[in-house]
């Protein structure tokens, strides 16, 4: 009798929760006086809080010359103010039992503090004080210069260090070449070394003021605390007046020729095989951008896919082969086809087998299997995606640092579960068009190492 | 088979207040009257961070849930102990093979079929090994729940371990014998074990005749060795209860051995080390990874968590430990150095690394040795030991704010063996830890001479002394 009548209370919560819960999931916006933006996000399985300051600003409203200095000034940002000491901040959020980093994109900067929910207003004190107040002086041994040092150690770390992402920089270079994402969001070695104070003075200058950012509080408060506790902090920040927020954002032109670029390492022992096509933007064009998820899903998005079980399973050319397209920068970013060959595998065997596949789809287009399959999957990683609260605070953060709307958040699932078969493959097919350049990137071993075969140019 | 998913008091609620949810169990339920059920015995352990309800099922898996009903997902994680050390001599890459093939295909699905049939429900499901434990977890909509553990239990009756799957395995397996030659990491991992344990399981690794001599009927075999009932811990957390959830895991077990024989791996002691020279290897990179390991301590070591909140202060805690505040931000010398502790249960050490650029690895080093020396000498202060002890206790919950989180957490707690009450228990044992205890622990483990530092890059100035260190590097 006990167990049932556990059974049964567990069975009312169960049941009371979840539908309250599609509610209790939805999150609050408003806007401080001084136009700061909002959004909470309730999240009240654990008593802890992610709280985030985004700016509209990233690598992409750099001058020329200056490439890096967002995402220099971003660890700038960890470093001294009128009231705290180098290293306080870090100290503060650590003797609170926090966790505290940054990251630049190119479209946005973000910084954001994981902590037991009692400390939300100790956090909100120290991103709002550096808002206002940060201090970057010209001692050379301080700590712009020393940060400047980190970074250039960060950069060899995460770029030069590793073949397949130098290659990579260099590909995205020219498919954005003339654009705002040309240079790579952490800088040129050079224009990174060359970086001043006064530089990073005048970037918090103006980009750094409230009405140029976005407060994201994902966890176990309420709508109502976080507006008291916002208004106590942020709220008493006067906009400087010099966020313009002119974004430098335009459509990517397409690419005019197509061409190879070819990258050798020693360290390369896998060889590998990617095209990169101009692709679409989820902000630009929505519809068009989830339908070619979906497409591209179907075409190379896992082991199921076309590419993967015609080429690797059944061919046996490559022993990976898939297509992806980044869809979440506010411009356009590249579709593409990738592949790596098999022992043994030409590079031009390995290209014709998979360019085989793909016009076999734009001839004949997919089944209407196939694309449900696909876009239940994408829209299921939006339940999935709840179960953390920095990804909840991330995809909110994003969106609106993008200019869009946390609806758009909302509606993703409906959205992609009503994307035809007829726009799947209508915006694979324009990606992939026949009178469209691409960049073909090949990572390759040194020649004197390299097979015969696999040298073809 | 069907599946009981919800009891009927549960159903009845659920058709009268909210329709939506597990609709797609309703008619299983019509078929199980509910005084035939045996009952479950659940304790329940309320704690601070998870109330986590334990239980054997009928079929003798134990299970630790904890149910989450506010996301209507479940996610079930299974680990057995033994695994890559338990490869036969000569055949290493089997326990690999086995978790790779987990979800290649079973029954009447072939690896395609299984994996779209994953796709269609929306789950995921997946096996590996490391060195001592195998280990299987699924996640799913609860909605797909029922039909979800029916595939997993497919795959743990009927795996086909198909030549076509079997032989992608060897291939990747080939293709990884070369790229790891180039790889930092697993380069110093290399140069540790053949410098400290050459002889011992844990540094076995697979080699192109250990791939040739690899047949599907062997991973069969020892699949049915690795994955056995009586050493079977489950972990679970989800939109689910005790009652709906032990059927499942019984079906999913039903076919496992009650038990197996696996090869004991045997402990290991950290060498003395004779002579403290820095080990090089050669990689064509801008940067030199540095690794350093030394002698660590073991979970049920009085010490533990001595060194674990010590660990904080040396180079655990991101920018409030000293290799930090040294190397990183004064010196500008990495992007990030870092030490933890490893409390293997026949292996325990405590290793750092950090990356810098080859021209500045000497220095690093040195610098690297320079505060270890001053742990030894003169320990922590009170007040490093005070914001050790606050982060590491106010810090914990963060650790808890996901499903995934915590039945990560809880399978760390099971596999340790530490207690059904560790996550309560375990910040008065951090808070318990006094200065004197730090100091001691400091100046038996982080001695330089006890370390053994490896360096895979081009390093230049290893042998630069200690004193010019701090200078040359800043000035780049």
């Amino acid at each position: 009798m006990k167990r049932i009548l556990t059974g049964g209370l567990a069975a009312l919560a169960l049941c009371a929760l979840p539908v309250s819960a599609e509610e209790a999931w939805k999150p609050t916006t408003f806007s401080l006086d001084n136009g700061m933006q909002v959004v909470v996000v309730p999240d009240h399985r654990a008593p802890v809080v992610t709280h985030m300051v985004w700016y509209k600003v990233g690598s992409s409203d750099e001058v020329a010359g200056k490439s890096g200095i967002a995402h220099l000034f971003e660890h700038v940002m960890f470093q001294q103010t009128d009231k705290l000491a180098p290293g306080e901040f870090d100290e503060i959020v650590s003797r609170n039992g926090g966790q505290s980093n940054a990251f630049t994109s190119w479209d946005y900067t973000a910084y954001f503090e994981r902590v037991a929910k009692e400390q939300l207003g100790t956090m909100m004190g120290l991103e709002a004080d550096r808002m206002v107040n940060l201090v970057i002086d010209d001692d050379p041994k301080g700590s712009f210069i020393s940060e400047r040092d980190v970074v250039k150690e960060e950069r060899r770390q995460r770029i030069d260090n590793n073949p397949g992402v130098i290659l990579q920089e260099q590909v995205l270079s020219k498919l954005w070449a003339g654009h705002p994402y040309e240079i790579t969001v952490i800088g040129k070695m050079d224009e990174v070394a060359a970086l001043s104070p006064e530089d990073g003075r005048s970037f918090y200058h103006e980009y750094y003021s409230p009405e140029n950012a976005i407060l994201v509080v994902a966890g176990d408060v309420t709508p109502e605390e976080v507006r008291t506790l916002a208004e106590e902090t942020y709220g008493k920040i006067q906009p400087t007046g010099t966020a313009h927020n002119h974004r430098k954002w335009q459509n990517v032109p397409l690419l005019t020729q197509t061409e190879t670029m070819i990258y050798r390492d020693p360290k390369v022992r896998q060889p590998s095989w990617s095209r990169y096509y101009n692709g679409v933007s989820e902000t630009r064009t929505p519809r068009e951008a989830l339908a070619l998820d979906v497409g591209l899903e179907i075409l190379g998005g896992g082991m199921t896919s076309r590419l993967y079980q015609s080429v690797v399973e059944q061919q046996k050319l490559a022993i990976d082969a898939s297509s992806y397209a980044w869809t979440d920068l506010h411009d356009e970013g590249p579709a593409v086809l990738s592949a790596s060959p098999a022992p043994g595998v030409s590079m031009d065997d390995l290209e014709t087998a998979v360019m085989a596949q793909v016009q076999k789809v734009l001839d004949e287009g997919f089944t209407d299997e196939e694309v449900v399959r696909a876009r239940n999957k994408l829209a299921a990683t939006a339940i999935y995606a709840r179960d953390s609260q920095s990804t909840m605070a991330n995809v909110f953060g994003s969106t609106l640092a993008l200019g869009g709307t946390v609806e758009d958040v909302l509606s993703y699932p409906e959205r992609m579960k009503s994307i035809t078969n007829e726009e799947a493959i209508a915006a694979v097919r324009k990606v992939f068009s026949p009178d469209r350049h691409y960049i073909e990137a090949q990572l390759l071993p040194p020649e004197d190492e390299a097979p015969q075969d696999a040298a073809a140019e | 088979m069907k599946i009981r998913l919800v009891s009927p008091f549960l159903l009845a609620a659920s058709l009268s207040a909210c329709a939506y949810f597990h609709p797609a169990s309703a008619p299983a339920v019509v078929e199980a009257p509910a005084a035939e059920a045996p009952a479950l015995k659940v304790d329940v352990h309320k704690g601070d961070f998870a109330t986590i309800q334990q239980f054997v099922t009928p079929g003798g898996a134990s299970v630790w849930l904890v149910s989450e009903p506010s996301i209507p997902i479940l996610s079930v994680d299974m680990a057995w102990e033994g695994g890559e050390a338990a490869d036969p001599k000569g055949l290493e890459g089997l326990g690999d093979a086995v978790g790779y093939l987990m979800n290649e295909g079973a029954g009447d699905l072939d690896s395609l079929a299984f994996q779209t049939r994953m796709e269609d429900l929306n789950m995921s499901f997946g096996c590996d090994t490391s060195n001592d434990w195998t280990s299987c977890s699924a996640s799913m909509l609860t909605e797909n729940a029922s039909d979800a553990m029916d595939l997993v239990a497919t795959a743990f009756a009927e795996p086909r371990f198909d030549e076509g799957p079997f032989e992608r395995f060897r291939r990747e397996q080939q293709v990884g014998l070369e790229t790891r030659e180039t790889s930092a990491g697993y380069l110093a991992w290399r140069a540790q074990v053949q410098a400290l344990y050459s002889d011992h399981p844990y540094a076995r690794e697979t080699s192109a005749e250990s791939l040739a001599a690899l047949t599907p009927d062997l991973v069969r075999e020892h699949m049915h060795k690795l994955m056995v009932k009586d050493r079977l811990l489950v972990t679970a957390v989800g939109d689910i209860t005790p009652e709906e959830l032990a059927p499942m895991i019984d079906e999913v077990i039903a076919s496992l051995p009650e038990s197996s024989d696996l090869a004991e791996t045997p402990d290991l002691t950290f060498p003395a080390l004779d002579a403290p020279a820095t080990a090089e290897v050669d990689l064509p990179q801008p940067q030199t990874l540095v690794q350093f390991i030394g002698p660590g301590l073991q979970r049920d070591d009085p010490d533990f968590f001595t060194a674990y909140v010590l660990n904080y202060t040396y180079g655990g805690g991101g920018f409030e430990s000293r290799l930090m505040k040294t190397l990183r931000v004064q010196q500008g010398l990495t992007y990030g150095v870092y030490t933890g502790l490893n409390p293997g249960k026949h292996f325990a050490s405590w290793s750092g690394s950090g990356q810098t650029k080859n021209e500045s690895a000497g220095a690093f080093i040195n610098g690297i040795k320079a505060e270890m020396e001053d742990f030894v000498a003169n320990g922590v202060t009170e007040e490093e030991l005070d914001a050790a002890k606050a982060y590491l206790t106010g810090s914990y919950a963060l650790g808890f704010d996901s499903n995934a989180k915590i039945a990560g957490q809880m399978m760390g707690v099971r596999q340790e063996d530490l207690g059904i009450d560790y996550f309560d228990t375990r910040n008065a044992m951090v808070n318990a830890v006094t200065l004197d205890d730090v100091n001691r622990v400091a100046k038996e483990y982080l001695d330089p001479s006890k370390y053994y530092f490896i360096a895979v890059g081009q390093p230049q100035g290893l042998d630069a002394p200690a004193e010019a260190a701090p200078e040359t590097a800043a000035s780049e």
